[in-house]
């Protein structure tokens, strides 16, 4: 394999990371705030509820990964890529080294990715060990990846527009946060009144969640998965054009 | 071959239009060191930015080794290294992943026989496997260095190279930037420090507010303005200055001077920028 384009900015977040992991912290933060909600919503609230012919803890962890691998892929990379932008300047390397930016943005979705499907991967154990009727369909895999590409994206875009590293939590609490509440993570939204599940319908995570409770797909999984595809491939050239137009 | 051609580039803050470069013109030939004296905010950097792709011109053409900067920065980027002012390291990764990565993105070929030799070339070999933010600001402003010489440049743009470094870590730094002409590259060189624009640069181009006011050998531009200058001290303690371009021109008016102290020496790169720009550097 060719060593230069995406590899080395994936290496570099990679060792970056690595080095988080080994700090205990990082990954009891990964999964503190799934684990609440798993234990509040799902051994709590959610004990004697029933959703969709199931019980709500068979409902709730596929919504409690879709979640968790929206906020780890969203936010590391927002976050990341405007400080590496903003304050330490070493997105600027990317910017003058002899590479597209197709190639910087590829390196930067899939370290997102990496760390989306990491936090992702500690909510499955914990699905596996808390629910006997989980299980990782093929449907369910595609759609996680899937669902880590969007946000990365998304996070690029968001890294890239933001002025200042304040901006990108405004960002996360008018877009991440509803979307992590309204869009069938805890409930099903089809219980919501019909004038906020149209809106609802916009937000990725809401068809994110529809495949992946799918164990086949069927046309409604089908288009949402459409849906998803379409968002993925707009932010991400969306992103790759702004780091394109990149000036200071 | 460096050729810049009518370059202007503003900037605009809460609707306030500042021109960074105004209609910049100049051409910098291959194995030169070339410096870039000026102020803050004259446009140094920003002229550092443009010809290191990080920032477009609003107007105007850049053209390096016979590639347009706008339409072919892939090419100009395959052929430049860049200290920029500001620390770029990753401060937690060590100083061989530093180099890893940055060779890496620049496809650097035999790459850890290279980063090797780049950190010897800098004094920093022992300290490989050190993390970054533990080394002091001289170690890192060197490792800087070797990052940008690493895919062996053509052209290596410097920004401020040595702010901020000790006067043995500072010529430790020349010593590398003499070597690196004597093997035929061009340096672009920004400095604040007059003695190491005299020492370094083949060709000195003095900017002041975005527009480049002169441009001549260091020699030349002294002797342009005057190659004697006589500092006068009155009893207030102000300092004056005069020059003049010839020594007898000098003493003359030292001769006719009293209740004052009184210097005659020769003129420098800083007597030069006052003299045409009225600023100080």
């Amino acid at each position: 394999m060719k060593k230069s384009g995406w590899y080395p900015i994936f290496l570099r977040e990679m060792l970056l990371f690595r080095r988080k992991l080994l700090k205990l912290g990082y990954i009891f933060s990964a999964m503190v705030i799934p684990i609440i909600y798993l234990l509040a919503f799902g051994f709590g609230l959610g004990r004697d509820i029933t959703i969709q012919g199931g019980d709500y803890l068979s409902f709730l962890i596929p919504g409690l990964v879709a979640m968790s691998s929206m906020n780890n892929s969203y936010t590391w990379v927002s976050s990341t890529l405007n400080l590496n932008r903003i304050y330490f300047k070493t997105f600027q390397i990317y910017i003058q080294a002899p590479i597209k930016a197709s190639s910087i943005m590829i390196g930067e979705v899939l370290a997102g990715m990496s760390k989306g499907l990491f936090a992702s991967f500690l909510i499955i154990i914990v699905g596996y060990l808390s629910s006997p009727t989980f299980y990782l369909s093929p449907i369910f895999i595609i759609v996680l990846l899937l669902n880590c590409f969007l946000f990365a994206s998304l996070g690029i875009i968001a890294g890239m527009i933001t002025k200042s590293h304040e901006d990108t939590a405004t960002y996360s609490n008018f877009f991440i946060m509803p979307m992590a509440f309204f869009s069938g993570t805890f409930f099903p939204v089809d219980k919501l009144p019909i004038f906020i599940k149209s809106f609802i319908y916009i937000f990725p995570l809401t068809h994110t969640n529809i495949v992946m409770r799918k164990t086949e797909l069927d046309v409604e999984g089908l288009l949402s998965f459409l849906v998803l595809v379409a968002y993925s491939s707009a932010f991400f050239i969306y992103g790759s054009r702004l780091i394109k137009k990149y000036s200071e | 071959m460096i050729e810049i051609s009518e370059i202007t580039k503003t900037y605009t803050t809460n609707q306030t239009k500042t021109i960074a470069v105004d209609n910049l013109s100049l051409n910098i030939a291959r194995g030169l060191v070339f410096g870039l004296l000026g102020p803050n905010g004259a446009g140094k950097t920003t002229i550092i930015k443009i010809l290191t792709t990080l920032s477009k011109p609003d107007t105007g053409r850049c053209i390096i080794d016979g590639f347009d900067i706008t339409t072919n920065p892939i090419e100009i980027k395959k052929r430049i290294g860049v200290v920029p002012q500001e620390n770029n390291l990753d401060r937690e990764l060590t100083a061989w992943e530093n180099l890893l990565i940055y060779g890496m993105l620049h496809d650097v070929k035999d790459l850890e026989a290279k980063i090797e030799k780049s950190l010897k070339m800098v004094e920093l070999w022992e300290r490989k496997d050190s993390i970054v933010s533990h080394f002091s600001g001289g170690m890192q402003r060197r490792l800087l260095l070797a990052r940008a010489m690493l895919p062996e440049p053509s052209i290596l743009f410097l920004d401020e190279p040595t702010i901020g470094l000790d006067p043995q870590i500072r010529r430790q730094m020349w010593d590398v930037i003499r070597k690196t002409k004597m093997q035929g590259r061009t340096v672009v060189i920004t400095t604040h420090y007059i003695e190491e624009a005299e020492t370094l640069c083949d060709l000195i181009g003095i900017l002041s507010k975005g527009r480049l006011v002169a441009i001549d050998t260091p020699d030349n531009l002294k002797t342009m303005v005057g190659r004697y200058v006589v500092d006068i001290i009155d009893e207030e303690g102000h300092l004056n200055q005069h020059i003049f371009k010839s020594r007898e021109e000098a003493h003359e008016m030292a001769s006719r001077l009293n209740n004052c102290s009184v210097t005659i020496r020769k003129s420098n790169l800083e007597d030069v920028f006052i003299k045409i720009t009225g600023e100080r550097i």
